[in-house]
Protein backbone atom coordinates (compact mmCIF):
# COMPACT_ATOMS: atom_id res chain seq x y z
CA UNK A 1 0.00 0.00 0.00
CA UNK A 2 1.33 3.06 -1.10
CA UNK A 3 1.12 5.61 2.01
CA UNK A 4 2.97 9.10 2.25
CA UNK A 5 5.44 7.57 4.56
CA UNK A 6 6.07 4.95 2.37
CA UNK A 7 6.59 7.87 -0.25
CA UNK A 8 8.45 10.05 1.63
CA UNK A 9 11.15 7.07 2.41
CA UNK A 10 11.13 5.80 -1.26
CA UNK A 11 12.15 9.58 -2.15
CA UNK A 12 14.78 9.66 0.78
CA UNK A 13 16.52 6.29 -0.08
CA UNK A 14 16.65 7.75 -4.05
CA UNK A 15 18.04 11.26 -3.30
CA UNK A 16 20.67 9.91 -0.49
CA UNK A 17 21.17 6.30 -1.14
CA UNK A 18 20.27 5.32 2.71
CA UNK A 19 18.82 2.61 4.85
CA UNK A 20 15.45 3.01 6.37
CA UNK A 21 12.01 1.59 7.51
CA UNK A 22 8.64 2.68 7.81
CA UNK A 23 8.08 1.49 11.26
CA UNK A 24 4.10 2.41 11.67
CA UNK A 25 2.00 5.37 10.59
CA UNK A 26 3.57 8.33 11.18
CA UNK A 27 7.04 7.12 12.10
CA UNK A 28 9.79 6.69 10.05
CA UNK A 29 13.55 5.92 11.06
CA UNK A 30 16.21 6.48 8.64
CA UNK A 31 20.30 5.49 9.28
CA UNK A 32 23.09 7.80 7.60
CA UNK A 33 26.80 8.05 7.11
CA UNK A 34 27.61 10.80 9.05
CA UNK A 35 29.41 13.10 6.27
CA UNK A 36 25.09 13.02 4.78
CA UNK A 37 23.95 13.84 7.72
CA UNK A 38 23.84 17.92 7.32
CA UNK A 39 22.73 17.46 3.44
CA UNK A 40 19.91 15.49 4.71
CA UNK A 41 18.62 17.22 7.18
CA UNK A 42 19.08 20.56 4.67
CA UNK A 43 16.58 18.66 2.47
CA UNK A 44 14.11 17.44 5.63
CA UNK A 45 14.00 21.07 6.59
CA UNK A 46 13.05 21.89 3.27
CA UNK A 47 10.28 19.24 3.13
CA UNK A 48 8.58 20.53 5.91
CA UNK A 49 10.31 18.54 8.76
CA UNK A 50 10.86 22.51 10.74
CA UNK A 51 11.05 20.91 13.91
CA UNK A 52 13.74 19.67 15.95
CA UNK A 53 12.31 17.70 19.12
CA UNK A 54 15.07 16.05 20.84
CA UNK A 55 18.62 15.06 19.53
CA UNK A 56 20.22 12.46 21.49
CA UNK A 57 23.48 9.92 21.87
CA UNK A 58 23.22 5.84 22.44
CA UNK A 59 26.54 4.72 23.63
CA UNK A 60 27.58 1.75 22.09
CA UNK A 61 30.07 0.32 24.04
CA UNK A 62 30.67 -2.91 22.17
CA UNK A 63 31.44 -1.41 18.95
CA UNK A 64 33.17 1.53 20.22
CA UNK A 65 30.36 3.94 18.69
CA UNK A 66 28.09 6.58 19.39
CA UNK A 67 24.71 6.78 18.16
CA UNK A 68 23.29 10.33 17.40
CA UNK A 69 19.43 10.30 17.16
CA UNK A 70 17.81 13.33 15.64
CA UNK A 71 14.01 13.54 16.07
CA UNK A 72 12.28 15.59 13.36
CA UNK A 73 8.44 16.61 12.95
CA UNK A 74 7.02 17.49 10.33
CA UNK A 75 3.62 20.04 11.18
CA UNK A 76 2.15 19.07 7.63
CA UNK A 77 2.60 15.72 7.43
CA UNK A 78 2.91 14.80 10.52
CA UNK A 79 4.99 12.65 10.60
CA UNK A 80 7.75 11.94 12.93
CA UNK A 81 11.03 11.04 11.11
CA UNK A 82 14.02 9.87 12.98
CA UNK A 83 17.11 10.23 11.75
CA UNK A 84 20.53 8.12 12.67
CA UNK A 85 23.81 8.04 12.55
CA UNK A 86 26.99 6.57 14.05
CA UNK A 87 30.54 8.19 14.84
CA UNK A 88 33.57 7.11 16.45
CA UNK A 89 33.37 6.94 20.47
CA UNK A 90 36.90 7.70 21.05
CA UNK A 91 37.05 11.30 18.78
CA UNK A 92 33.59 11.97 18.65
CA UNK A 93 33.17 14.98 16.10
CA UNK A 94 30.30 16.03 14.20
CA UNK A 95 28.91 19.02 12.11
CA UNK A 96 26.41 20.21 14.28
CA UNK A 97 22.95 21.26 12.73
CA UNK A 98 22.76 24.65 14.47
CA UNK A 99 23.04 26.54 10.97
CA UNK A 100 19.37 24.36 10.42
CA UNK A 101 17.47 24.57 13.10
CA UNK A 102 19.11 27.14 15.28
CA UNK A 103 18.44 27.46 19.03
CA UNK A 104 16.27 23.97 19.24
CA UNK A 105 19.59 22.49 18.26
CA UNK A 106 21.84 25.02 20.44
CA UNK A 107 20.46 23.59 23.61
CA UNK A 108 20.34 19.90 22.58
CA UNK A 109 24.09 19.65 21.51
CA UNK A 110 25.33 21.47 24.57
CA UNK A 111 23.63 18.99 26.31
CA UNK A 112 25.21 16.31 24.65
CA UNK A 113 28.52 18.16 25.05
CA UNK A 114 28.62 17.98 28.53
CA UNK A 115 27.13 14.66 29.11
CA UNK A 116 29.43 12.24 26.32
CA UNK A 117 32.01 15.15 25.13
CA UNK A 118 30.90 14.86 21.65
CA UNK A 119 31.99 17.98 19.92
CA UNK A 120 29.56 19.90 17.70
CA UNK A 121 31.85 21.57 15.57
CA UNK A 122 29.86 25.00 14.37
CA UNK A 123 27.55 25.21 17.63
CA UNK A 124 28.24 28.52 19.19
CA UNK A 125 28.13 27.91 22.81
CA UNK A 126 29.47 24.41 23.98
CA UNK A 127 30.25 25.70 27.80
CA UNK A 128 28.50 22.91 30.73
CA UNK A 129 25.21 22.95 31.28
CA UNK A 130 24.72 21.21 34.36
CA UNK A 131 28.04 20.15 35.71
CA UNK A 132 30.21 23.31 36.72
CA UNK A 133 33.74 23.01 37.97
CA UNK A 134 33.45 19.25 36.41
CA UNK A 135 36.97 17.48 36.13
CA UNK A 136 36.04 13.77 35.71
CA UNK A 137 35.11 12.16 32.27
CA UNK A 138 31.78 12.63 30.68
CA UNK A 139 29.88 11.17 33.15
CA UNK A 140 27.08 9.69 30.89
CA UNK A 141 29.52 7.30 29.13
CA UNK A 142 28.95 3.55 29.83
CA UNK A 143 32.58 2.94 31.13
CA UNK A 144 32.58 5.79 33.08
CA UNK A 145 32.39 4.23 36.99
CA UNK A 146 30.47 6.72 39.05
CA UNK A 147 30.54 5.14 41.76
CA UNK A 148 34.03 4.36 42.33
CA UNK A 149 34.25 8.38 41.31
CA UNK A 150 32.33 9.45 44.30
CA UNK A 151 34.05 7.13 46.66
CA UNK A 152 37.52 9.02 45.67
CA UNK A 153 36.12 12.83 45.49
CA UNK A 154 33.89 12.57 48.45
CA UNK A 155 33.91 9.56 50.96
CA UNK A 156 36.88 8.09 53.39
CA UNK A 157 37.57 4.58 53.89
CA UNK A 158 39.30 4.94 56.98
CA UNK A 159 35.98 7.52 58.22
CA UNK A 160 34.12 5.19 60.29
CA UNK A 161 30.65 6.58 59.37
CA UNK A 162 31.76 6.35 55.50
CA UNK A 163 33.16 2.74 55.74
CA UNK A 164 29.89 1.11 54.41
CA UNK A 165 30.18 2.97 50.97
CA UNK A 166 32.82 0.46 50.33
CA UNK A 167 31.58 -2.95 50.74
CA UNK B 1 -4.63 37.41 87.57
CA UNK B 2 -4.57 35.83 84.14
CA UNK B 3 -3.31 31.96 84.08
CA UNK B 4 -1.32 31.49 81.56
CA UNK B 5 -0.31 27.88 80.78
CA UNK B 6 3.26 27.10 80.46
CA UNK B 7 3.59 27.20 76.51
CA UNK B 8 1.90 30.57 76.34
CA UNK B 9 4.40 32.20 79.02
CA UNK B 10 7.12 30.66 76.60
CA UNK B 11 5.08 32.26 73.32
CA UNK B 12 4.81 35.63 75.43
CA UNK B 13 8.80 36.07 76.06
CA UNK B 14 9.37 35.74 72.40
CA UNK B 15 9.66 39.10 71.14
CA UNK B 16 11.14 37.92 67.57
CA UNK B 17 9.23 35.95 64.49
CA UNK B 18 10.71 34.19 62.45
CA UNK B 19 11.22 34.77 58.73
CA UNK B 20 12.30 32.20 56.81
CA UNK B 21 14.10 31.77 53.58
CA UNK B 22 13.44 29.00 51.89
CA UNK B 23 16.52 27.10 49.73
CA UNK B 24 14.51 24.08 48.64
CA UNK B 25 16.33 22.00 45.42
CA UNK B 26 13.75 18.89 45.23
CA UNK B 27 11.24 17.03 46.57
CA UNK B 28 11.62 18.77 49.94
CA UNK B 29 9.15 21.75 49.13
CA UNK B 30 6.75 19.77 47.74
CA UNK B 31 7.22 17.70 51.21
CA UNK B 32 7.14 21.19 53.55
CA UNK B 33 4.04 22.80 51.55
CA UNK B 34 1.51 21.79 54.10
CA UNK B 35 3.34 23.86 56.58
CA UNK B 36 2.43 26.62 54.80
CA UNK B 37 -1.18 25.72 54.60
CA UNK B 38 -4.12 26.18 56.85
CA UNK B 39 -4.00 22.22 58.64
CA UNK B 40 0.11 23.06 60.16
CA UNK B 41 0.06 26.36 59.62
CA UNK B 42 3.05 27.73 60.50
CA UNK B 43 1.97 31.08 60.53
CA UNK B 44 0.57 31.09 64.05
CA UNK B 45 4.35 30.75 65.65
CA UNK B 46 4.93 33.69 63.63
CA UNK B 47 7.03 32.35 60.92
CA UNK B 48 6.63 33.75 57.63
CA UNK B 49 8.45 32.28 54.38
CA UNK B 50 9.81 35.60 52.97
CA UNK B 51 10.82 36.80 49.38
CA UNK B 52 15.05 37.74 49.75
CA UNK B 53 17.23 36.26 51.87
CA UNK B 54 18.29 39.57 52.84
CA UNK B 55 14.47 40.16 55.20
CA UNK B 56 15.67 36.12 56.52
CA UNK B 57 16.12 34.67 59.72
CA UNK B 58 16.10 31.63 59.30
CA UNK B 59 17.43 29.69 56.01
CA UNK B 60 15.78 25.76 55.09
CA UNK B 61 17.46 24.23 52.55
CA UNK B 62 15.80 21.16 51.63
CA UNK B 63 16.65 17.94 49.52
CA UNK B 64 20.25 17.34 47.88
CA UNK B 65 22.06 20.03 46.28
CA UNK B 66 23.73 19.96 43.10
CA UNK B 67 27.37 21.00 42.31
CA UNK B 68 26.00 23.99 40.90
CA UNK B 69 23.05 24.75 43.22
CA UNK B 70 25.32 24.73 46.22
CA UNK B 71 27.06 27.80 45.23
CA UNK B 72 23.72 29.83 44.84
CA UNK B 73 23.06 28.01 48.51
CA UNK B 74 26.30 30.06 49.67
CA UNK B 75 25.53 33.61 48.07
CA UNK B 76 22.08 33.64 49.42
CA UNK B 77 23.48 32.62 52.98
CA UNK B 78 25.80 35.83 52.32
CA UNK B 79 23.36 37.86 52.19
CA UNK B 80 21.18 37.32 55.32
CA UNK B 81 22.02 39.35 58.06
CA UNK B 82 23.05 37.89 61.66
CA UNK B 83 21.94 36.63 63.52
CA UNK B 84 21.05 33.65 61.29
CA UNK B 85 20.66 30.17 61.42
CA UNK B 86 20.75 27.47 59.08
CA UNK B 87 18.48 24.38 58.87
CA UNK B 88 18.61 21.56 56.54
CA UNK B 89 16.19 19.53 55.64
CA UNK B 90 15.57 15.18 55.09
CA UNK B 91 18.42 12.94 54.77
CA UNK B 92 20.18 14.07 51.72
CA UNK B 93 21.69 17.28 53.30
CA UNK B 94 23.23 15.39 56.66
CA UNK B 95 24.66 11.81 54.05
CA UNK B 96 23.15 12.35 50.11
CA UNK B 97 20.56 9.94 51.21
CA UNK B 98 19.59 8.13 48.21
CA UNK B 99 21.47 10.19 46.53
CA UNK B 100 25.45 8.75 48.26
CA UNK B 101 26.42 7.67 45.03
CA UNK B 102 25.48 10.52 42.71
CA UNK B 103 28.47 11.99 40.79
CA UNK B 104 26.67 15.26 41.24
CA UNK B 105 25.43 15.90 44.45
CA UNK B 106 27.04 16.80 47.32
CA UNK B 107 27.26 14.31 50.28
CA UNK B 108 27.91 16.76 53.29
CA UNK B 109 26.00 20.01 53.43
CA UNK B 110 27.82 21.22 56.73
CA UNK B 111 31.20 20.91 54.52
CA UNK B 112 29.94 23.66 52.83
CA UNK B 113 27.61 25.99 54.99
CA UNK B 114 27.70 26.10 58.93
CA UNK B 115 24.20 23.89 59.32
CA UNK B 116 22.97 24.46 62.99
CA UNK B 117 20.48 21.89 62.94
CA UNK B 118 19.28 18.64 61.05
CA UNK B 119 16.59 17.16 60.74
CA UNK B 120 16.23 14.08 59.23
CA UNK B 121 13.58 11.96 57.52
CA UNK B 122 12.90 11.38 54.01
CA UNK B 123 10.87 13.42 53.98
CA UNK B 124 10.88 14.94 57.92
CA UNK B 125 7.28 15.27 59.27
CA UNK B 126 5.74 18.86 59.25
CA UNK B 127 5.98 18.14 63.38
CA UNK B 128 9.64 16.87 62.98
CA UNK B 129 10.08 20.67 62.00
CA UNK B 130 7.71 22.34 64.19
CA UNK B 131 10.32 20.43 66.73
CA UNK B 132 13.51 22.18 65.10
CA UNK B 133 11.25 25.39 65.46
CA UNK B 134 10.42 25.60 68.78
CA UNK B 135 14.56 25.16 69.18
CA UNK B 136 15.22 27.95 67.25
CA UNK B 137 12.83 29.83 69.39
CA UNK B 138 15.65 28.84 72.61
CA UNK B 139 17.97 30.29 70.77
CA UNK B 140 16.71 33.34 70.15
CA UNK B 141 15.28 33.60 74.06
CA UNK B 142 19.38 32.63 74.37
CA UNK B 143 20.54 35.06 72.25
CA UNK B 144 18.20 37.74 74.08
Amino acid sequence: MVTKETELLDEIKSEFKVDGRVQRKQRIWVSTDKNKLIEMCNWLKDHGFVHLSAVSVTDWLEDGKYELTYHLWSYDDKILITVKTKIDREKPTISSVMPIWEESAQIHERELHELFGVKFKGNSDLVPLFLEDWGGPPPFRKDFDWRNYVREEYYSKENEREKVYYD
Amino acid sequence: MVKRSKKAKTMRKIIKAIWIFNWFNSCGFIELVPLVGSRWDMERFGMIIVGTPRHADVLFIAGYQTLKSIKRAQRVYEQMAEPRVVIALGSCTMTGGMYWDSYNTIKRLEDYLPVNLYIPGCPPRPEAVFEACEKIFQHVKELQ
